[in-house]
């Protein structure tokens, strides 16, 4: 007759290293770099706190070659993690319905994202603009 | 047609297929089947093949043959699917891997354990639990298009589990109510016909409801019938914290 003896297979410890998984762990990964960027930015506060010549120093360790390589390092971490972020903000959604249709979750990214990225050049420009001789 | 059918069956293809006999086997290991295939041959019908050629004792799901009924999901080449909607064609050359469903308990062969899953299922509430009763001369109970609109993809849900075997946080954790059980939850909890929100929080709060999961989101890649289960679970993450946070507000006098 027939025996029942159920068999449980071990989920694999690097299961978040492997594709299709590896994306997801390098989208949660890329948050680090959004946590380092805040640290950074912290830091400069608590440096002009200190008074000019702590802001100073750091105006100055913010230029070495060290730091922009780790900038362009974080920018492309942040990067990553806006636009994946983006991507499944849709998930995390109700279904929106319009005119007794839902909305498709691809335009629902491109609006978020387009808003997003119009968001961050008018920052730029504004920056710029404030900082010009 | 330049092929004639026996050159067309001329073909061959390698099924690597996990097997488990519970009253033998210690653990699971690979048997091997070289099995003749047509472009049309799906995996299922490979493995029909072996069970009527080769090994009458290969156990595996498997009803409608057309992607309906759920019942034949398995780990092929190591994603889950559906073996009769997965084609030799897209395999060849081969070797095809085939295993039972990840993250559940193998009962023999391709055949996992079900109960855990069914008890979840019926743990939400699984029926439209009506804000009014109303008697049969009122009528019916009416709904837009707009209003199906909100609910109408996760009511596609086939229970074939490929979510389950796609969700590592499934696999971390046996009890998470994991997406198809919540898409189901979804299904009623979004029609507009339901008053039964409240009845189903109890399956969405803590560890074992929604908040197990991460948003891997590999359970709408792998869904057949697109019923997104992510964007199920995690809108209820919202509807989570909203009853935790509000519920020092909220009068109890109404069910």
């Amino acid at each position: 007759m027939s025996e029942q003896r159920p068999f449980r297979r071990p989920q694999p410890a690097d299961w978040w290293a492997r594709p299709p998984y590896l994306a997801y762990t390098l989208r949660e990964l890329t948050g680090v770099a959004v946590a380092l960027y805040g640290a950074i930015l912290l830091a400069g506060l608590i440096c002009l706190w200190l008074g000019p010549d702590a802001y100073a120093a750091y105006r100055q360790a913010l230029a070495s070659p060290w730091s922009l390589a780790v900038h362009g390092l974080l920018l492309a971490a942040v990067v990553w993690h806006a636009v994946t972020w983006f991507e499944i903000l849709p998930k995390t959604m109700p279904r929106i319905i319009l005119g007794g249709k839902a909305l498709p979750q691809p335009a629902m990214t491109a609006v978020t994202t387009a808003f997003a990225a119009v968001c961050s050049i008018a920052l730029i420009a504004f920056v710029v603009w404030w900082g010009r001789p | 047609m330049s092929e004639t059918p026996q050159a067309a069956l001329a073909k061959t293809i390698e099924l690597r297929v996990l097997r488990y006999c519970p009253s033998k086997d210690g653990e699971p290991s690979f048997g091997t089947f070289r099995v003749p295939y047509t472009d049309d041959m799906s995996v299922l019908q490979a493995l029909q093949s072996v069970k009527a050629e080769q090994d009458g004792s290969l156990a595996f799901r498997w009803s409608c043959r057309m992607a309906v009924c759920g019942s034949c999901g398995m780990m092929i080449n190591g994603t889950p699917k559906l073996a009769c909607n997965t084609f030799l064609r897209e395999l060849a050359p081969g070797p095809v891997t085939v295993e039972p469903l990840a993250n559940f308990p193998i009962e023999r062969d391709l055949v996992i354990s079900v109960g855990e899953f069914v008890k979840k299922i019926e743990s939400i509430h699984p029926y439209i639990i009506p804000k009014q009763p109303k008697r049969v001369e009122d009528g019916t109970y009416r709904q837009t298009p707009g209003q199906m609109a909100a609910y109408e993809p996760f009511s596609d849900c086939i229970n074939c589990m490929l979510c389950y075997a796609a969700c590592p946080q499934f696999g971390a954790n046996p009890d998470f109510i994991g997406p198809a059980a919540m898409a189901l939850l979804q299904r009623y909890n979004g029609d507009s016909r339901d008053g039964g929100q409240r009845q189903r929080l109890d399956q969405i709060h803590g560890e074992n409801g929604v908040w197990s999961c991460t948003a891997v989101g590999e359970c709408s890649e792998v869904c057949p019938k697109h019923v997104d289960p992510a964007n199920a679970v995690n809108q209820n993450k919202s509807n989570s914290a909203f009853d935790f946070l509000l519920r020092f507000l909220r009068r109890e006098d109404q069910p």
